[in-house]
């Protein structure tokens, strides 16, 4: 129910009472005044850490498999095409091991990075996931990209999320 | 000649007729008509082989779908492409030969310009009644020094076979086995050493043949292609160069019946590129300073190459120019070794390799221009040829000399030559013995970072394109092929646009010394170059960049004598 | 020995508001953080006490930045007038009747001027100088129309303002504070009396003190911040000063004219020792003076941002009608009374 009021725009009809502006002053301080007294949830952050569920969607990192060391990654380079912000590279190289191929080169520049999990999704081979690390900051440009040094992680540490993964994708 | 219509949409009826010589299939008609039949083992380039049966199109008044490579057309032939019963079969077929090939897409070389990839999307089932397991076959086995073959993902269309029997006339390939377990080997005591071996690697539908330099480098979508022209043999094969990160990392053939066909030879593919990335280029324009070469910039070298050259009288100075380089850099360079200089000093150096030369693609002659370099007019009148260059600079007759785009230290006596000259200027690409002894040196652009016209030993002129950007010069990406890192990159990422070389076209080079030495010659670009070649030299008459297309063109008048050389 | 008094209650006066503004900014902070649902400032000292020394600190350290075609010398006045004049406004505050020093009786008021809330009204009106010269010397599109709408919207409201407390100086019959702050402390309050003037004042007075819904002159989303987008460092925490002083100075006005001043129904000081019975009027006065602030920090955080054209309406069309019809009302009832 719009109309147009006296400056010639519309908005919505305001009754007598309304318009009287006082009460509906009153009405939005009773509001505020509530909130004011409503128990608060703040969590003290650096104190009181959060350890997220699986379902969250923290920084992308490699699988590396507990026992040989060797990233899962095949070096497809389909998170790199699907990743909406151009934020992965991947080089690929010729091993000698099963999969043939392995990523010589694998990079994640965290600037550009949004978090959508689209890399996790379309990985053939559960090979990068989404962690729970959710804490990164840089104080240089330079450090924002993230080689095999950082993405590679054991595959021990990120159960959680591969268990997940296994059940709802 | 016999009328065939061709049925592409099976709700328009109509279809499309055309007349076609007698004899043809029925798929060549259809492609005439603008219709493309899905198909794996034909190849215009080649035989018929009718193996894969994935071409099964349905005929009027035939009891059975035929296959569209194999059926030779007759007068009033009605061909249904796309009919229910013809898509029902092509799914089939998918399905069939899908039983034993691996889907490993991501991890597979040929992804993204994979034949069976896109007609599984385009005709394919969707789904396989196939569960049991996929059959096991050898994987990464070297057929030669070039290519490795994946027999799971072979589907066993034969193409290699043929070429290897029919095109490079050297059989060398078979299938062994029977049944699903059959594969593809080289005869005993063979290998794929043939050179156009790697031409097996385009032709593969699949990803089971692939190139053992390239393999695993890049993925197809990664690389943007620009049309070029092989700099390897006066043949000129027209090619694709793929680059990315503003690297080139494969050249692939480029169809062109006047030239090269389907093919190009393995020289060519894997070498003629190399000095484009080698890290022997050089990157900035050097001058002597107490005996040493130093880095300085563009406006100081040409000045000191201008200043230098000015003292000389006519007769004591020479130019070489180069097969190496196209045709607008030769024509600039007589034009600016006639009117600057004023001398007939000019000739530029022939590089032939006897017996290096076969009855297909490859050439004795191993410059990519020698017929445009003399066309554009870099033979002296009279008669002062390279060798007459070399006597004169040996009697200290001529004392200063230009080189462009060539190396002409070859022997130790070139190289005691060269130091008797009072100035040497050279622009080259790389660092050479040329080089080195240079008063002056100019970096100069390769062919694959400059436009350019190339003329090949028949006198087809074509036109090859920059694939590579330079400081100057911006890269053309394909107009069919461009990666997604080009169409959607920023200059920020980091990955998306490689260093690019402080390097000039040899023309822009030339024309700026000849400039500062008062030579009217400024030009804007090689294409405003070309033009001024098409307006005086008379074999070019009314050709431009638009009228060589993508097939080239021939010159006018050709000459004899070049056709026999 | 007047001078002397006077200058010693000005030193203690002056450290005492501005100690109580630095909390304010605090209590401010803490204030919206609460309605917002959120815990507000905590990391400085315990609770986030000693925040405001944080804020200060910084404010002094930060650099001054003054644009390079200002207007130097203005640029650098502005904020000493806006402050000086915020502070000025306290000298005829009544914060208590008066205490006993060595037998003497020292007034709880800087100056006894018989024209006080004239003097207050002048004052306050000398505000919009500070901020008008800021947004003129900055040479900034956005601090130039900042510095306009305040010295419009301070004229509008200025009116209403002074036209609303007329009631109240009718039936008190003086201008002084604290004869108008004694005159209630025997029976009802003047708020009793003067309801809708009241009204017109509280709101008038939230135009005068720019704060919301009536912070025009600093609209950060089409003002970037308005007359002290220049201002940087201590200059625009002076700036800053003022506004929290004024917001004392308004809310003491307030104290004073309606709600008995240091004075407490039923409570008779004179059987108590002076300096006991001072101090209860004082720490009354405070409590006062707070319920009242902490009402101005209320609305900020409820009330939305009033448009420029409905700003002008009211101001001119309600406000003043209503202050004119309230000083006509207190003039009959008055009349009929008599």
């Amino acid at each position: 129910m719009t109309t147009t009021n006296g400056n010639g725009q519309s908005g919505p009809k305001l009754t007598l009472w309304e318009k009287l502006y006082f009460p509906e002053i009153l009405r939005g301080m009773s509001i505020t005044i509530r909130a004011f007294f409503r128990p608060k949830f703040t969590r003290q952050y650096p104190e009181e850490r959060w350890v997220p569920p699986p379902v969250f969607r923290g920084r992308p990192v490699l699988v590396m498999e507990d026992e040989t060391h060797v990233e899962r990654c095949v070096a497809c380079g389909l998170c790199a095409r699907v990743c909406p912000s151009l934020a992965i590279e991947v080089q690929a190289a010729e091993t000698e091991l099963d999969k043939e191929r392995y990523p010589e080169r694998f990079e994640i520049n965290m600037l550009r990075c949004i978090f959508c999990g689209f890399c996790e999704e379309v990985c053939p081979e559960e090979a990068i996931i989404m962690s729970k690390d959710f804490e990164i900051t840089f104080t240089d440009p330079r450090d924002t990209i993230f080689g095999k040094d950082k993405l590679l992680i054991p595959a021990s540490q990120l159960r959680d999320r591969l268990e997940f993964l296994k059940e709802y994708r | 000649m016999p009328k065939v219509t061709i049925v592409d949409d099976p709700a328009n009826g109509e279809g499309k007729s055309v007349e076609v010589e007698n004899g043809t299939t029925v798929i060549r008609a259809a492609a005439q008509a603008g219709v493309e039949v899905p198909h794996f083992c034909w190849h215009p380039g080649l035989s018929v082989a009718g193996n894969c049966r994935m071409c099964l199109v349905e005929i009027e008044k035939m009891p059975k779908l035929a296959i569209a490579c194999a059926t030779q057309v007759s007068d009033g032939m009605v061909v249904h492409v796309n009919s229910p019963k013809a898509v029902e079969a092509r799914k089939a077929v998918l399905e069939f030969i899908l039983i034993n090939h691996p889907l490993d897409c991501p991890i597979c070389d040929e992804a993204g310009e994979c034949n069976l990839q896109d007609y599984t999307y385009s005709h394919g089932p969707g789904h396989s009644a196939f569960e049991e397991a996929k059959n096991k076959k050898p994987k990464r086995v070297p057929l030669g020094p070039n290519v490795v073959y994946d027999a799971e993902r072979c589907i066993l269309c034969s193409r290699c076979i043929r070429f290897m029997d029919e095109i490079a006339k050297e059989p060398t390939l078979t299938f062994v086995e029977r049944g699903d377990r059959v594969f593809i080997d080289t005869f005993p005591g063979k290998g794929l050493t043939n050179p156009y071996s790697m031409n097996v690697i385009d032709l593969c539908p699949v990803g089971a043949l692939t190139n053992r330099e390239y393999r695993f480098k890049a993925r197809v979508w990664e690389t943007s292609s620009t049309e070029g022209i092989c700099t390897g043999c006066a043949r000129g094969c027209d090619i694709n160069i793929w680059v990315r990160n503003n690297e080139i990392l494969r050249l692939t053939p480029r169809h062109n019946p006047e030239v090269n066909y389907y093919w190009i030879c393995d020289e060519g593919r894997l070498n003629s590129f190399r000095h484009v990335n080698s890290k022997e280029r050089l990157n900035s324009p050097m001058i002597r300073k107490d005996g040493v070469l130093q880095e300085v910039g563009w406006d100081e070298a040409l000045a000191h190459a201008a200043d230098a050259l000015k003292p000389f009288a006519k007769d004591e100075v020479a130019v070489l120019g180069s097969a190496y380089s196209s045709v607008e850099d030769n024509y600039v360079l007589q034009k600016f070794a006639r009117q600057v200089l004023g001398t007939a000093n000019i000739d530029f150096l022939r590089h032939e390799t006897e017996g290096n030369q076969d009855g297909f693609l490859i050439r004795a002659d191993k410059t990519p221009n020698a017929y445009g370099a003399r066309e554009a007019g870099v033979v002296s009148t009279k008669g002062v040829d390279a060798n007459r260059i070399f006597d004169l600079i040996s009697s200290g007759k001529i004392k200063a000399l230009y080189v462009m785009d060539d190396d002409v230290v070859t022997t130790k006596e070139r190289e005691e030559l060269l130091a008797k000259l009072d100035v040497l200027i050279v622009n080259h690409w790389v660092r050479t013995r040329t080089t080195e002894l240079a008063d002056v040196v100019f970096p100069s652009a390769t062919f694959a970072e400059k436009f350019g016209t190339y003329v090949n030993f028949l006198g087809r002129v074509q036109l090859s394109r920059p694939a590579v950007s330079t400081q100057e010069q911006e890269r053309v990406p394909g107009r069919f092929n461009m990666s997604r890192l080009d169409k959607f990159g920023s200059p920020f990422d980091k990955w998306n646009k490689g260093p690019r070389r402080n390097v000039r076209s040899s023309w822009e080079i030339v024309s700026a010394i000849g400039s500062l030495l008062g030579g009217k010659m400024r030009y804007q670009s090689a294409q405003k170059v070309f033009d001024e070649v098409a307006q005086s030299i008379p074999s070019f008459k009314g050709l431009s960049y638009a009228r060589i297309g993508d097939r080239g063109a021939l010159l006018k008048k050709s000459k004899e004598e070049a056709l026999v050389r | 020995m007047i001078a002397i008094e006077a200058l010693i209650k000005i030193v203690i006066l002056v450290l005492v508001v501005l100690g109580i503004v630095a909390y304010l900014v605090l209590l401010e902070r803490k204030v919206s953080a609460y309605m917002q649902d959120r815990i507000g400032p905590n990391r400085v000292g315990p609770k986030g006490l000693f925040q405001p020394f944080a804020d200060i600190l910084k404010l002094v350290l930060k650099e001054m930045i003054v644009p390079e075609k200002a207007n130097k010398f203005i640029h650098a006045l502005a904020p000493v007038i806006s402050i000086t004049v915020a502070i000025g406004a306290l000298a005829v505050i009544p914060f208590g009747n008066y205490i006993v020093v060595g037998g003497q009786k020292i007034s709880l008021m800087i100056a006894n001027v018989n024209v006080g809330v004239l003097y207050i009204l002048a004052m306050s009106s000398l505000g919009v100088y500070g901020i008008t010269l800021s947004g003129w010397a900055s040479n900034n599109k956005y601090s130039l129309l900042g510095g306009l709408r305040s010295s419009a919207q301070m004229i509008s409201y200025e009116l209403s303002l002074g036209l609303s407390l007329i009631g109240v100086f009718m039936i008190n019959g003086t201008l002084q504070l604290d004869k108008i702050t004694m005159a209630q402390s025997g029976g009802l309050w003047n708020i009793v009396y003067q309801p809708l003037g009241f009204l017109v004042f509280v709101t008038a007075a939230f135009a005068e003190t720019n704060r919301l819904p009536f912070d025009l002159p600093e609209a950060e989303p089409e003002l970037v911040g308005g007359y002290h987008t220049e201002y940087s460092g201590m200059r625009w925490g002076l700036f800053f000063l003022s506004e929290y002083t004024n917001m004392i100075v308004s809310s003491a006005v307030m104290v004073s004219l309606y709600f008995g001043g240091w004075s407490l129904p039923f409570v008779n000081y004179a059987h108590m020792a002076p300096n006991l019975a001072a101090l209860i009027q004082v720490l009354t006065f405070f409590v006062k003076l707070g319920i009242l602030i902490f009402i101005f920090m209320w609305v900020r955080w409820t009330l939305p941002r009033f448009r420029y054209d409905q700003l002008m309406n009211v101001g001119w069309k309600i406000m003043l009608p209503l202050a004119i019809l309230n000083v006509l009302g207190t003039g009959a009832v008055l009349l009929a009374i008599k």
